[in-house]
């Protein structure tokens, strides 16, 4: 509807098919703005609508009893259903809409939160999983590489051809002795280091080959194990042990020799 | 006119004798006007009870600021009767494939509810009509003036001057009606 001054909404009968009910709503929204503007068009609508009211009951005809008693009942009957939420006004619906709407909200919020610390905490485990998988994984190797060292010692230990030697120790070591075994099928020498003196930091005890008068290097003893395999050298005549300086030497120190035996 | 107000807020409550005080008081003017648009006795009751009906379920979206509550209550009504009346004529196939319109109930209607009463009876007679089409038949003033073959322009202010003359004789008879109150003992 356009913009309508006031005169020419009484000449044209606005009010009049507002209150019949003739308008289109956007027209009827119009009506209701200017109506709350303007206390002397509200004062002449006002005055038609008593008229038009006047008018109804002037001509009312008085429906049969039965009517009322059905609609009385029926409306008795919606009440209790609780189909409808009557006194709701809209402020109120929207109220309530807003409210269920903030609550699945927040509700969201909280799951999301909770969700986001589970997956850290799932990162983290797995993380933990990981290195635990490492560190078994290690264990394995180690394990798996000390099993193969003593199925090697085994092997040679408990081979039919294989001979002991008995090393004694001289006057630098009266204490002390090796017994060492020796195969030369499975070439593989192992060494018992139980009963060797402790050496301090900076010494190891080696062991070397004498093969035609020179001495080949087998190894520098790790005397933390009690069975070593040592290295196996053809045509060995005899075998050594020398106290070298700590990591060992590539020629014997032929002074400090504590023990030797001839094969 | 009684102040409606307290009885609707607690119709707006779902109270049912509050339901019953306003259909006491508005369901004779609101079941002449749909007499009238029907001329179907039947068809009023039903339609009658289902406007209160509305009244019950949709009180919660009367906004008094925005006009009487007998207006909100007629225009409910005139919006059953409107659709009722513009619903297509049922029809019926039979077997050799003719179409007749459905039996239906006789209607009763008894030709005293089409007739004026009141203030209305004293106006010309054109003035009469148009307010009768409008208020009464339901037209809209296009479709009423149409009916009565006279411009809208000369539609519209006849329906203009009933309603001045209807407020005249209100007028009075409040008038009437304060002197009897005032000198009447």
């Amino acid at each position: 509807m356009k913009m309508m001054d006031k005169k020419k909404i009484i000449e044209d009968g606005i009010l009049e098919q507002y209150i019949l009910g003739e308008l289109h709503p956007s027209d009827e929204r119009y009506i209701e703005q200017l109506l709350a503007s303007d206390p002397e068009l509200k004062q002449h609508f006002d005055t038609l609508e008593a008229d038009f009211e006047t008018l109804g009951l002037e001509n009312a005809v008085v429906p049969p009893p039965m009517v009322k008693n059905e609609l009385l009942s029926r409306a008795t009957a919606l009440k209790s259903e609780g189909v409808k939420q009557p006194t709701a006004s809209k402020a109120s619906r929207f109220k309530f809409y807003f409210a269920v709407a903030a609550s699945f909200s927040a509700l969201f919020l909280a799951t999301s939160i909770w969700l986001y610390s589970q997956l850290n905490k799932l990162e983290s485990d797995v993380k933990m999983v990981e290195t635990e998988k490492q560190d078994l994984k290690k264990e394995l190797n180690q394990l798996s590489e000390s099993y193969d060292t003593t199925a090697k010692l085994y092997a040679t230990l408990s081979h039919p051809d294989t001979k002991q030697y008995v090393l004694e120790g001289n006057t630098l070591m009266p204490q002390g002795k090796v017994i060492s075994f020796v195969n030369h099928d499975l070439k593989s020498v192992v060494i018992n280091t139980e009963r060797l003196p402790e050496l301090d930091e900076a010494h190891n005890y080696q062991m070397w080959a004498d093969v035609e008068g020179e001495m080949i290097d087998m190894g520098v003893i790790d005397t933390s194990q009690s069975l070593v395999a040592m290295n196996y050298i053809d045509a060995s005549e005899s075998l050594n042990i020398t106290i070298e300086p700590r990591g060992g030497s590539e020629h014997p120190t032929v002074e400090r020799l504590v023990t030797n035996v001839y094969l | 006119m009684q102040d409606d107000s307290t009885l609707i807020s607690r119709l707006q409550q779902r109270d049912e004798q509050a339901l019953s005080a306003l259909y006491d008081k508005y369901s004779g003017a609101i079941y002449g006007v749909i007499l009238k648009m029907t001329k179907d006795e039947t068809r009023a009751k039903d339609l009658l009870q289902e406007t209160f009906i509305t009244v019950w379920e949709k009180s919660y979206q009367y906004d008094p600021k925005k006009g009487r509550f007998y207006t909100w209550v007629y225009r409910i009504a005139k919006n059953k009767v409107l659709n009722f009346l513009r619903k297509p004529v049922k029809l019926i196939q039979t077997d050799d494939f003719s179409v007749y319109k459905q039996k239906e109930a006789p209607i009763s209607f008894e030709a005293e509810h089409l007739e004026l009463k009141g203030a209305l009876t004293t106006l010309k007679e054109h003035h009469k009509t148009a307010i009768e089409m409008v208020y009464f038949k339901g037209l809209t003033h296009r479709e009423a003036h149409e009916e009565m073959g006279v411009p809208l322009g000369t539609f519209k202010s006849y329906v203009r001057q009933a309603l001045k003359e209807l407020r005249a004789s209100y007028g009075k008879m409040m008038l009437l009606i304060m002197f009897l109150i005032i000198y009447g003992i």
